[in-house]
């Protein structure tokens, strides 16, 4: 078995090094063609990418969706006085221009837009306290203080406080109805899709910034779906700034790791390709930059730096005996493949666990870092060997590394007293309460979103701040949870059905976390009433059938156009997962006593309902993804060792940072979510490296018939400072994340920063101590041994 | 917050009052029509629902509130009726035989009260408020009963919609419908009615009808009122034959001759006269007359109607009615539910 593997690896040696100018042309014609692809890759953000398509609610929301348009994509502008309230004639004409300047941007569903100004107002608004009936701004105003008294009765007589006007009257909203595509201005025949980045940057130009300017009494806020998603791409735009920061960083310490810059060049370079082959090929197969797969090209980076340096380290290490740089190359690249192989496959089975999520984004993050880990074999472990070859390494370097190989290591020395018989115990106990106390901790953790706000961005961001200004002066919520009620045709407006409609409303408002609840039973109970002049004695539904008819009629939006869908929006006051489980079980429970032929209550539409439905996937996901990789890890293992020994001792660290990793998800109030969950795969798949290059060491020492400790300290000594550096490189690829405005990229650098050190850490301090306890050394010495690293 | 009164039915001018008439009367006809239809269908398919139990039925609407001695009782929507024996501190839910919008109240002792609503419900309860019995519902009217008083401990009348009176002798055993007592050719709304000390029953309604008995609603007397809008109450003041009668807009006439004559009273508010509609009113130990409306309005009168401070809640939610907390403040009910005011109307800060 193994000198099969051996005769295969000399056989791809021959080839690969007998052809060195075919390998370095073949890599430059591919690269070339890659970067061309890579530049054409764009940000983009598709919203049905970010939500698990294949889980009932979202199925029933993507079925209805056209009945459901009007509910859909609005952006709302506040515009504050900060001084004094919104009835002066300066306020009231900076709005009024605000007002026409929207009105001409692209991608304004204009009929829809709504502002104080527009006379849509008068027509359409129906409120849950009556109907408008007249102009708020009448055709007389003109900025006088009689005018301006009468606007302010009107307001107070419109219903629209709370709504299009402030509760404390210092601000009103322009209400901006957005269209996912609009007709060409160039070309009228050409339907144009909205461009959510110009969007919002037109906002910013347009409205924010040239307002504020113009009436420095007026403070802008901006909130709204599209508003959001041109945040988050500026927020990516980011991203490039923190790549070159982890570029720099990493040079600094290649350049201390390997004293040479001839080789650091030489892997920064060959890593780079790795970037630009994974960006191009990314593009090649038809995928954009979602703000997840961002995050790829940093991990490809990272690895592809960290198999980089055990290379430079290797081939060190063998110049101090090959007399050219070639031959310590192909002893190298004969050495380090296969183990770099196995490393790689590691981890692109922990990417391609995420493939089971059901959730776009997640799965485009999974192949994109799989075909990028692929991509490493090329560019690091056979591209770079080859231009190592031609270049070769500094006489320092190899003096150094020659130096290195016969002193004695204090450090080394005293991490090796992990092996001992004395510490090991100790250890053990430590990490067992370690265990326990992490186990314990990690009850806190909570599905979903836990911060107010949008979870995407910062809680602190532009965008949350304006959003809380809304939900604060307001009387409005930006967590909806949307419930479809189906009825035959024309059967939304009958008793049978508004009379449960009615119900469940109620039954959601004494829901613990649910403000209030709209549908059209919330309009026709308004008209009813305002047909009786208004007297609440009437404000309720009434049994005759023409009645109900005429009372819905004005409750646009809030039913399909033949009458056989209607959406009842409930508001809540946060997307805490205990708060949507609690309105989404409230919902199940009514539906089942009182669904029934020609009458359904279907969830689930909304941004909450959205989420409800993301919690439940991921909640499904975390158990599963979690076992499914360490079988994974743990197979990989068993398959590389074949020792059941060798395998606890590589994956029950891991197991302890998991474990350790979940607490700190819960001390730092971070939910598993769809941006964490992934961390957990990349964490285990990338920190098992670790363990596989100190054991795969480790045994051949033991092999050689070194007692335990001693075989560790020669593991450590060969291969220690590589380890470390490693763990280095990886931590320092996404801890840049942190700093990302985008607030899932932050945790995710934060929880993957915490697994890759931690796992490093891991595996020098358990992998000893258990191999101290698993493993007996007398067996294992003079053995041939049946690894596949055995030779 | 906002104010319904500005609602369709509402602005149209006074010219337009008989097309008003002509669509109501249209209305009618189809109501009519369709309800012989509907009365099997329904009453067939439900069984005795009773109101369920809910943690916000306070913050619910609300639409009257009665003493029953000292306890507090509250009907309003989905059949809730609350009662609260601390001065509306905490409110108790009581058992409802139905799920309809409950519109009025009446207590004629510390035991006995009487509460009617929609599908024309009369319900009964005999152990001050807590649990509440089905005494009488017609379905086929599609129409509310919109107010209910007793003269005695038997013999009680309820008023509603197109006209309806129904009368009891036998405290509410047996119903009577007796609209025809009432010269009430277009069937106008009856809203309110009211007792008028040392005088009789007056009745207020739709496009300012009025009628007023002085037999013990025997016989009806209809009379030519001062107002052609919708009242919406009537209240009997302290002194004998004194009444106020209120409605749409902030109209309020006083009449102290069991309304023959009428004086309208004028309710100003901060930017000129309240504009809000008047719903409910109540009638203090001390003499004092307290009528609240739509817009959070709560109007004071320590002269026994003659002049009335006014006073806008700033939350401008729409109230109902009205009563005394028993000690000193005031009870307010409406959209939003039942709170405790000061007795100027403002908001009660809790300790």
């Amino acid at each position: 078995m193994s000198s099969h593997h051996n005769d295969k690896a000399t056989f791809l040696e021959r080839l690969i090094f007998n052809n060195r100018p075919a390998v370095i042309v073949i890599c430059l014609l591919v690269s070339i063609f890659l970067f061309w692809q890579a530049t054409l890759i764009r940000p983009s953000t598709s919203f049905e990418k970010m939500i698990p398509l294949q889980h009932p609610f979202i199925e029933k929301m993507m079925e209805h969706r056209n009945d459901l348009a009007n509910l859909g994509n609005t952006v709302r502008i506040s515009v504050e006085a900060k001084d004094g309230d919104i009835f002066s004639k300066e306020y009231m004409e900076t709005l009024r221009q605000i007002n026409d300047e929207v009105f001409y941007i692209s991608g304004v569903d204009r009929s829809g837009l709504k502002s104080l100004w527009s006379p849509s107002v008068r027509w359409t608004e129906v409120t849950e306290e009556g109907f408008a009936g007249g102009e708020v701004i009448p055709q007389s105003y003109n900025g006088s203080p009689e005018s301006l008294d009468q606007l302010r009765n009107n307001v107070l007589k419109s219903g629209q406080v709370g709504r299009l006007v402030a509760n404390d009257f210092k601000s009103s909203i322009v209400d901006i109805p957005l269209l996912e595509s609009y007709p060409d201005p160039q070309d009228q025949g050409k339907l144009l899709a909205l461009d959510y980045q110009k969007f919002s940057h037109e906002l910013e130009d347009k409205i924010r910034t040239k307002f504020q300017e113009q009436n420095p009494n007026v403070q802008i806020h901006i909130v709204g779906f599209a508003k959001k998603v041109g945040d988050l791409i500026d927020g990516l735009i980011m991203v490039v700034l923190f790549f070159g920061i982890a570029f720099v960083i990493t040079l600094v310490l290649l350049l201390w790791f390997t004293n040479c810059l001839r080789s650091t060049v030489a892997v920064l370079i060959t890593t780079l390709v790795a970037v630009v082959w994974q960006l191009g090929l990314m593009h090649f197969f038809g995928f954009g930059l979602d703000p997840y797969s961002m995050l790829v090209p940093f991990l490809i980076f990272a690895i592809g730096i960290s198999h980089g340096v055990q290379k430079i380290n290797g081939i060190a290490l063998q110049s101090s005996e090959a007399d050219n740089a070639l031959t310590a190359a192909r002893r190298t690249f004969r050495q380090l493949f296969l183990p770099g192989m196995i490393a790689i496959l590691a981890d692109a089975v922990g990417f391609i666990t995420l493939l089971i999520i059901d959730i776009g984004v997640i799965r485009e993050l999974a192949i994109g870092a799989s075909i990028g880990v692929a991509v490493i074999v090329f560019t690091n472990l056979i591209l770079l060997p080859v231009a190592i070859s031609y270049v070769g390494i500094s006489k320092r370097a190899i003096a150094k590394s020659k130096k290195d190989a016969n002193r004695d290591h204090p450090f080394w020395r005293l991490l090796s007293n992990f092996a001992s018989p004395k510490v090991a115990p100790i250890s053990i106990a430590l990490a067992l309460v370690a265990f326990g106390g992490g186990l314990w901790y990690s009850q806190n953790l909570k599905i979903g979103d836990l911060d107010q706000g949008a979870p995407e961005l910062r809680p602190d961001s532009r965008y949350n701040k304006d959003n809380n200004f809304i939900i604060n002066n307001y009387s409005t919520s930006s967590d909806v949870l949307v419930v479809m009620v189906k009825t035959k045709a024309e059967g939304c407006s009958r008793y049978e059905a508004m009379a449960p409609i009615d119900q469940l409303m109620w039954k959601m408002q004494n829901t613990e976390g649910v403000q209030s609840a709209i549908s059209l039973v919330t309009v026709s109970k308004q008209m009813i009433k305002g047909m009786n002049e208004g007297n609440l004695k009437w404000e309720t539904l009434s049994r005759n059938p023409d009645v109900l008819n005429n009372s819905i009629a004005r409750a646009d939006g809030l039913y399909n156009n033949n009458c056989s869908l209607a959406p009842v929006l409930v508001f809540l006051n946060d997307h805490k997962a205990e708060t949507l489980d609690r309105a989404v079980h409230a919902v199940q429970e009514f539906a089942k006593e009182n669904n029934k032929d020609g009458l359904e209550f279907i969830l689930a539409a909304g941004n909450a309902g959205i989420e409800a439905a993301t919690n439940e996937v991921i909640k499904e996901a975390e158990l599963t993804i979690l076992i499914l990789v360490y079988l994974c890890v743990a197979t990989m293992c068993m398959i590389t060792f074949r020792s059941w020994a060798a395998t606890l001792c590589i994956v029950l660290p891991l197991v302890l940072t998991s474990v350790l990793g979940n607490a700190l998800m819960a001390f730092m109030g971070i939910g598993v979510k769809v941006a964490t969950l992934p961390v957990v795969a990349l964490g285990v798949g990338i920190g098992v490296d670790y363990g596989i290059y100190i054991y795969s060491r480790l045994e051949s020492f033991l092999r050689a018939g070194l007692p335990l400790q001693e075989a560790y300290y020669q593991t450590l000594k060969s291969t220690g400072k590589a380890v470390l550096f490693t763990g280095l490189c990886l931590a320092i690829g996404v801890c840049t994340w942190i700093f990302s405005a985008i607030k899932f990229q932050a945790d995710m650098g934060l929880m993957l920063t915490f697994m890759l050190l931690w796992n490093m850490f891991g595996a020098l301090w358990l992998l000893p101590a258990l191999a101290r306890f698993l493993i007996k050394p007398e067996k294992l010495a003079g053995q041939k041994g049946n690894s596949l690293f055995a030779h | 917050m906002s104010e319904p009164v500005m609602g369709v039915g509402f602005c149209r001018p006074l010219a337009s009052r008989k097309v008003a008439v002509l669509a109501t009367a249209l209305s009618l006809l189809g109501v009519v029509a369709l309800s012989t239809a509907a009365q099997a269908a329904t009453e067939a398919a439900e069984p005795a629902v009773f109101a369920i139990e809910s943690p916000r039925a306070e913050k619910g609407l609300m639409i009257d509130v009665v003493h029953a001695g000292k306890r507090l009782v509250a009907v309003g929507d989905r059949g809730h009726i609350l009662y609260s024996d601390d001065q509306g501190a905490t409110w108790v839910q009581a058992k409802v035989p139905t799920r309809q919008l409950l519109t009025a109240v009446f207590f004629i002792d510390e035991q006995h009260g009487w509460a009617v609503g929609h599908d024309a419900k009369i319900l009964a309860s005999t152990d001050a408020g807590a649990t509440w019995t089905e005494q009488f519902k017609d379905l086929s009217r599609e129409a509310p009963l919109l107010d209910v008083l007793f003269n005695d401990p038997n013999h009680g009348f309820a008023v509603g919609a197109y006209g309806a009176l129904i009368e009891t002798t036998d405290a509410g055993k047996t119903w009577t419908d007796v609209s025809d007592r009432l010269d009430n050719e277009d069937q106008y709304h009856l809203n309110a009615i009211a007792q008028v000390k040392d005088a009789g029953l007056f009745i207020v309604g739709e496009q300012g009808s009025m009628f007023r008995s002085s037999d013990e609603g025997q016989t009806w007397e209809k009379l030519e009122g001062p107002y052609e809008g919708s009242l919406f109450g009537v209240i009997g003041t302290a002194q004998p034959k004194t009444l106020l009668a209120y409605g749409l807009r902030g109209n309020l006439f006083r009449s102290t001759d069991f309304g023959d004559t009428w004086e309208p009273v004028a309710l100003k508010a901060d930017r000129g006269a309240l504009e809000f509609g008047l719903s409910g009113a109540t009638l203090l130990d001390d003499g004092t007359l307290v009528v609240v409306g739509n817009g959070g309005s709560v109007v004071v009168s320590h002269d026994d109607g003659l002049t009335f401070n006014v006073f806008n809640r700033p939350d401008r939610i729409s109230l109902s009615a009205v009563t005394a907390a028993g000690n000193g403040d005031l009870i307010l009910v409406g959209q939003g539910g039942v709170r405790v005011a000061e007795p100027t109307g403002a908001e009660r800060k809790k300790q």
